[in-house]
């Protein structure tokens, strides 16, 4: 080893072959390139010529400098310079390395490996022993096995196989292991994985000091691990939380939910700063949610940054039925409103009665008051019953009154009130949950009270039966098994009527409970041990159980951290297979602290020393191309074409530097991925100016139609609103104002009473936010008069015929929910909402003008949709002197009069709804006056 | 041989590409159609018992007008002019001239060093030899004159049938041409012509020999050298070693660019020595480089052969 300044040379000697250059010098100078050949028809000429006497081909001095700096590269490159060596090792005593390998050191680990093997070189150069300690426990619990005094190939052989578990490590094991070393001398490195186990990291930092001088590696900041922790499932989507430590820059971490490999979504947690947990939403419909079996995030491998699902995250099939009729009028009222609301977030929710929930797969059903299951039903409850439905009834009214044998336990007539004004008793709080009650660890609220509730007969086994009571000992929640299920009643009603338990976070922790009961997973079958079925390496790859895997009590699941006994996985079997994860809903991750009396450096300064051999190997193929390419250039090869010789140049530059690159990248990939460069900047909001247009739009009439793209028709969609704004401004009451182009993508349309929409043929189909917001315009009152511009639409029941426009417009309105549509009806108020019309032309005259069929009642009897294909914004068009642009088809010279009147009549439609209608009964009314 | 009509190197191309030699006599023919029909230019017509276009200023065979003469006994009645006849008393016999055809025999070199091109042209020495030659014969025939190739141990003949089996010779006897590039020995008849094209860079002194011998057969020639412009202007730079084509030594020279000079020089005397070996023997000499349009050559040819300024 020979060192000079920063320069360090692994094979010094080799330097002495930089004695043979000047060897090579004349070596070179004397050896003319080799000839290019040529063959020649005239070479007899050739041959005839006076031979000139031929001086050794002289290269030139500067191609003579290149070859002979190529060779000098090829030599130092030999002698392995390293540019920056690592500080040497501090101390004499041996070096020790404390590593942390549970699962938060995964994402940083080959940093840390590197880091550690580099050190273990170091210590060997110097001829060191090493101690070699690991934070998590590789099998079992127990003391730590204390810490060898290793060889450095012992040691690095000890560390190549070193790789971090799939549980978390506990720095206190480190400290036992090193307890034996003797104190003072040693060089301790401390490889961490950034994360703080909170006040016992000053402690363990104590000890090492107490044996040297103390290094402590911190990854850098991306390369901390995150946790994800338990998802949530609401109704179409799942929510995916993410944990991280460092809270000091907004970050984006991508989440990817897959079913056996297969990805099947997508989303991106975003971190604000200062954030230490994020969620995201994925958007799945509930099947697929339902095969989702790992969460993952996709760019850390940890086993803390996979959590598995199990059948606890399906969310299930639940059908409700009410005996109300009318909840769709006063929901607040309704029996099953709060069991609807409890259960939606994790169940897929259906209503309807008994036969129809049963006709397809359902976990669970939930009946709000019914006190009789007559018939079929019943006998249809009872098949499903055994077959491992869970039936939970509610108390109401109606069951207090009159109840069945449905119940788990015979019921007295009649209800109990407390609280009421004729009583003294006060509504009962609840009391814990019994021991075996599914319910089992569920905190009771005290501000939970029941005022009315049934009243279970005492009978012997009404204890076993109870799983929930109230402080007074009277049940509140019983269950009986039946067959394969379960029937379960809740003694009081389902709604806030009886008590505030439907108020309260009980209640859906109750029905949670309830629906897990619903798969078969209860506190029954708790007591087989699961074995282990596929566990999670430290990587979050799952594989097959190691030897120290044991099986797992189901009980147990819940509380349960995971260990070399039992690493995170998959227990059971592939029928009935339970998850056990890192992450957990209470899971934090905290940064490692500053810690006194230590040397803290982040991973990208650890990586100091740089080989320099693969630069220089790389400059000097540099070189060697382009010498190739000189003696090319000499020979007269590549003379005077220089669409050879560029893109040479080109390539020869393009490859040195492509091997120049990988030498230099890791540093700037590493800082490249610092957190600043992942932070988004939010551009200026453009509210105000959005809220401006807003108030535009209210503050008076305007007319709007829908840009569809096409400039020739969007124009006269504008001048025809023109047009038509002026006709209403001098005939009528409304002041329409110019009208306004919509792109129902983009803007909201509720603003605008009357939309009008041509047909085009470049028109796209809706996105569904577009179609929603058609949609709701439309439920909200608002009139779109579609013009197919093909002058004959046919929206009858048979679907056929029309134009093209017609034929898109109906591919557009099939993606949106219409009521059947009819020919505008000789009566309709369409035809004298302010002119007595009898047919609505346009540019063209002949065509139907179809409406809504049944649009009296909602939207003040306004069809929401009027289509026809006039093309009337033609007709309507005029320039601002209020000339027609556009010729009309028909011969009627009242054509255009009649389209403008049709216009007017369709704003006073749009605008006055049925106000007109009354006209219908005029001539009644006037007989009636007794004419 | 057949003529290998792809793009070629540097190097010698092959003589194993097939299927050009249709469209080499198609291009000949349509390269001959822009001219005249070529009538050679006699000052004695070969003898040959051919019917051509040179009268012999003899009674014989022939279209053009000679002679009325008496008719005598042995005559055949058939030969009478009876138009003649009617203005005299006697019996006249309507004589024709007697005309010959003269007889070209074409040669092309279709040695190794011919078939070679350089980067800069498109063509080989060795098609624009064949054109040409091929592209002479359409002339000749359409003259009326009869053609041969030499060396084919063809007789002459004229007409679509001599130009075809000229065609089949030129195309496909390459293999009959000694490789050194020199036109074979042949027996003509006197005041017969013939036409030599290749690049003549073999040995001046065998081709004196061979032009002497036929100017003693009394044959009038015509020489066309052919080059490549490489082989003139030797744009070549650096260090080169040059390769014969026919068997000859290579030869490096360290710096190709400085024998320019001494190479143009060698070259103009050597087409000074033929120039010179054509005027002695009554020949005519020309040269045409391949980046040249064979029409220009065809011309100079032409005017040799028709013995008037084109």
């Amino acid at each position: 080893m020979l060192t000079l300044g920063p320069l360090l040379f692994a094979n010094p000697w080799l330097l002495l072959g930089l004695g043979l250059l000047p060897g090579l010098y004349w070596l070179i100078r004397i050896t003319p390139p080799s000839a290019r050949r040529i063959p020649f028809p005239a070479i007899r000429l050739l041959m005839q010529l006076p031979r000139v006497k031929e001086a050794p081909a002289h290269t030139p001095w500067w191609l003579l400098l290149l070859r002979v700096l190529l060779a000098a590269l090829v030599i130092v490159a030999l002698a392995r310079p390293v540019l920056d060596p690592a500080a040497p090792l501090a101390g004499a005593g041996p070096l020790v390395i404390a590593l942390d390998d549970g699962w938060t050191a995964a994402p940083s680990w080959e940093a840390t490996r590197a880091e550690a093997l580099g050190l273990v070189e170091q210590a060997e150069r110097d001829g060191r022993s090493v101690a070699i300690a690991t934070s998590a426990a590789a099998s079992g619990p127990g003391a730590p096995a204390p810490a060898q005094l290793l060889r450095g190939p012992d040691a690095r052989a000890l560390i190549q196989a070193l790789e971090p578990k799939p549980w978390a490590g506990e720095r206190a094991r480190m400290a036992a292991a090193l307890a034996g070393l003797a104190a003072g001398g040693a060089d301790v490195h401390w490889l961490s994985d950034g994360l703080g186990e909170g006040a016992s990291d000053k402690d363990f930092a104590a000890r090492l000091v107490g044996l040297g001088s103390v290094t402590l590696n911190v990854p850098n900041t991306t390369l901390v691990a995150m946790a994800l922790l338990p998802p949530r499932t609401e109704p179409g989507a799942m929510i995916v939380l993410v944990a991280r430590a460092d809270t000091s820059l907004a970050e984006d971490v991508e989440v990817i939910a897959s079913q056996q490999g297969r990805a099947l979504a997508s989303a991106t947690v975003h971190f604000d700063a200062g954030a230490a947990r994020a969620e995201a939403r994925v958007e799945l419909p509930p099947e697929i949610r339902n095969g989702i079996d790992r969460v993952s995030l996709s760019g850390q491998t940890s086993a803390g940054g996979v959590f598995l699902m199990d059948e606890r995250w399906r969310r299930r099939p639940v059908g409700l039925v009410s005996g109300d009729a009318a909840e769709a009028a006063q929901p607040l009222l309704s029996d099953i409103y709060y069991l609807n609301r409890a259960l939606a977030p994790f169940s897929d929710v259906r209503v309807g009665k008994i036969s129809d929930l049963l006709a397809r797969p359902l976990a669970l059903m939930a009946v709000a008051d019914i006190g009789q299951i007559v018939g079929p039903d019943r006998e249809a409850l009872m098949r499903w019953l055994d077959e491992g439905g869970v039936l939970v009834r509610f108390a109401g009214p109606r069951l207090a009154a009159q109840s069945d044998d449905l119940v788990p336990v015979p019921l007295r007539e009649g209800d109990r009130a407390l609280g009421g004004a004729l009583t003294w008793e006060q509504p009962q709080p609840l009391a814990d949950f019994p021991e075996g009650s599914p319910f089992t660890g569920l905190t009771v609220p005290p501000e939970v009270t029941v005022g009315r509730q049934v009243l279970a007969e005492p009978t012997p086994g009404l204890a076993a039966r109870t799983w929930a009571r109230l402080r007074d000992g009277t049940p509140l929640v019983t269950a009986e098994r039946r067959g394969k299920g379960w029937l379960v009643l809740v003694h009081t009603s389902a709604n806030a009527e009886w008590s505030n338990f439907a108020l309260s976070g009980l209640y859906v922790d109750v029905l949670r409970r309830l629906v897990e009961l619903s798969a078969g997973i209860s506190a029954g079958d708790g007591d087989v041990p699961l074995p282990p079925w596929s566990l999670l390496d430290g990587w979050g790859r799952l594989g097959n159980p190691g030897p120290t895997a044991l099986p797992l009590q189901p009980a147990s699941l819940g509380s349960l951290q995971p260990g070399p006994e039992h690493p995170p996985g998959f227990y059971g079997d592939a029928t009935a297979r339970r998850a056990l994860n890192i992450g957990r809903a209470d899971t934090r991750l905290a940064p490692l602290g500053p810690i006194d009396g230590v040397r803290r450096q982040s991973g990208s300064e650890a990586k100091g020393e740089r080989d320099l051999m693969p630069l220089l190997l790389a400059a000097a193929l540099g070189l060697v191309l382009l010498d190739t390419l000189l003696g090319l250039f000499l020979r007269g090869l590549v003379g005077r074409e220089r669409d050879v010789v560029v893109p040479a140049l080109v390539l020869a530059t393009a490859l040195s530097l492509g091997l120049l690159l990988p030498s230099t990248s890791h540093a700037q990939t590493r800082d490249s991925l610092t957190r600043d460069t992942l932070t988004r900047d939010t551009g200026p909001t453009s509210a105000e100016a959005g809220s401006a247009a807003v108030l535009d739009a209210v503050l008076g009439i305007h007319l709007a139609y829908v840009v569809t793209g096409d400039g020739l028709v969007d124009e006269t969609s504008r001048a025809g609103l023109n047009g038509l704004g002026g006709i209403l401004r001098t005939r009528t009451a409304v002041d329409a104002r110019a009208p306004l182009g919509v792109d129902p993508e983009r803007d909201d349309l509720s603003l605008y009473p009357l939309i009008y929409w041509p047909m085009t043929a470049s028109q796209k189909p809706l996105s569904a936010e577009a179609l929603a917001r058609i949609d709701g315009y439309m439920k909200a009152g608002g009139t779109i008069l579609f013009d197919t511009r093909d002058a004959e639409s046919s929206f009858d029941q048979t679907g056929g015929g029309g134009g093209t426009g017609t034929r898109i417009l109906r591919a557009l309105l099939g993606q949106l929910d219409l009521p059947p549509l009819v020919p505008v009806p000789a009566e309709h108020v369409l035809t004298r909402s302010f002119y007595l019309l009898k047919s609505f032309p346009g540019r063209s005259a002949g065509g139907t003008v179809w409406v809504e069929a049944a649009a009296a009642g909602a939207n003040d009897g306004v069809s929401s949709i009027v289509i026809g294909g006039n093309d009337w914004a033609a007709a309507w068009a005029a320039d601002d002197g209020g000339r027609p642009l556009a010729p009309l088809e028909g011969d009627d010279p009242k054509q255009r009069e009649y389209a403008y009147r049709f216009g007017v009549n369709l704003v006073m439609y749009a605008l006055t709804g049925n106000y007109k209608a009354d006209q219908v009964h005029v001539p009644a009314l006037l007989e009636r006056l007794g004419q | 041989m057949a003529l290998p009509t792809g793009k070629a190197g540097l190097t010698a191309r092959t003589p194993a590409a097939t299927g050009g030699a249709g469209n080499t006599a198609l291009r000949a023919e349509a390269l001959g159609a822009r001219l005249p029909p070529l009538l050679v230019a006699a000052d004695r017509v070969a003898a040959t018992v051919a019917q051509g276009v040179h009268g012999r200023r003899r009674v014989g065979p022939g279209e053009a007008f000679w002679q009325f003469r008496r008719f005598g006994e042995g005559d055949a009645p058939q030969r009478i002019d009876w138009r003649q006849s009617a203005r005299a008393q006697h019996l006249y016999v309507r004589e024709s001239e007697w005309t010959a055809a003269q007889s070209v025999w074409l040669w092309h070199d279709q040695s190794p060093s011919m078939n070679w091109r350089s980067d800069a042209v498109e063509t080989t020495k060795l098609e624009r030899a064949t054109v040409l030659t091929l592209a002479l014969g359409s002339l000749l025939v359409r003259g009326g004159e009869r053609v041969a190739g030499l060396g084919s141990g063809q007789p002459p003949a004229g007409g679509r049938t001599g130009y075809n089996r000229l065609a089949a010779g030129l195309l496909d006897g390459g293999s009959e041409t000694p490789p050194d590039g020199l036109p074979p020995r042949q027996h003509l008849p006197r005041h017969a012509q013939i036409v030599l094209v290749g690049d003549f860079l073999s040995p001046l002194a065998e081709l004196d020999g061979l032009v002497k011998a036929y100017v003693a057969a009394g044959v009038r020639g015509h020489l066309l050298q052919i080059l490549d412009p490489a082989e003139i202007d030797l744009p070549f730079r650096g260090r080169t070693r040059f390769l014969g084509l026919e068997g000859e030594p290579a030869f490096l020279t360290g710096r190709a660019e400085d024998l320019r000079p001494a190479y143009a020089e060698r070259l103009a005397r050597r087409q000074d020595a033929l120039a010179n070996l054509a005027r002695t023997a009554g020949w005519t000499f020309a040269i045409h480089r391949t980046d040249r349009r064979p029409e220009t050559a065809l011309m100079a040819l032409f005017g040799a052969l028709s013995g008037r300024v084109v």
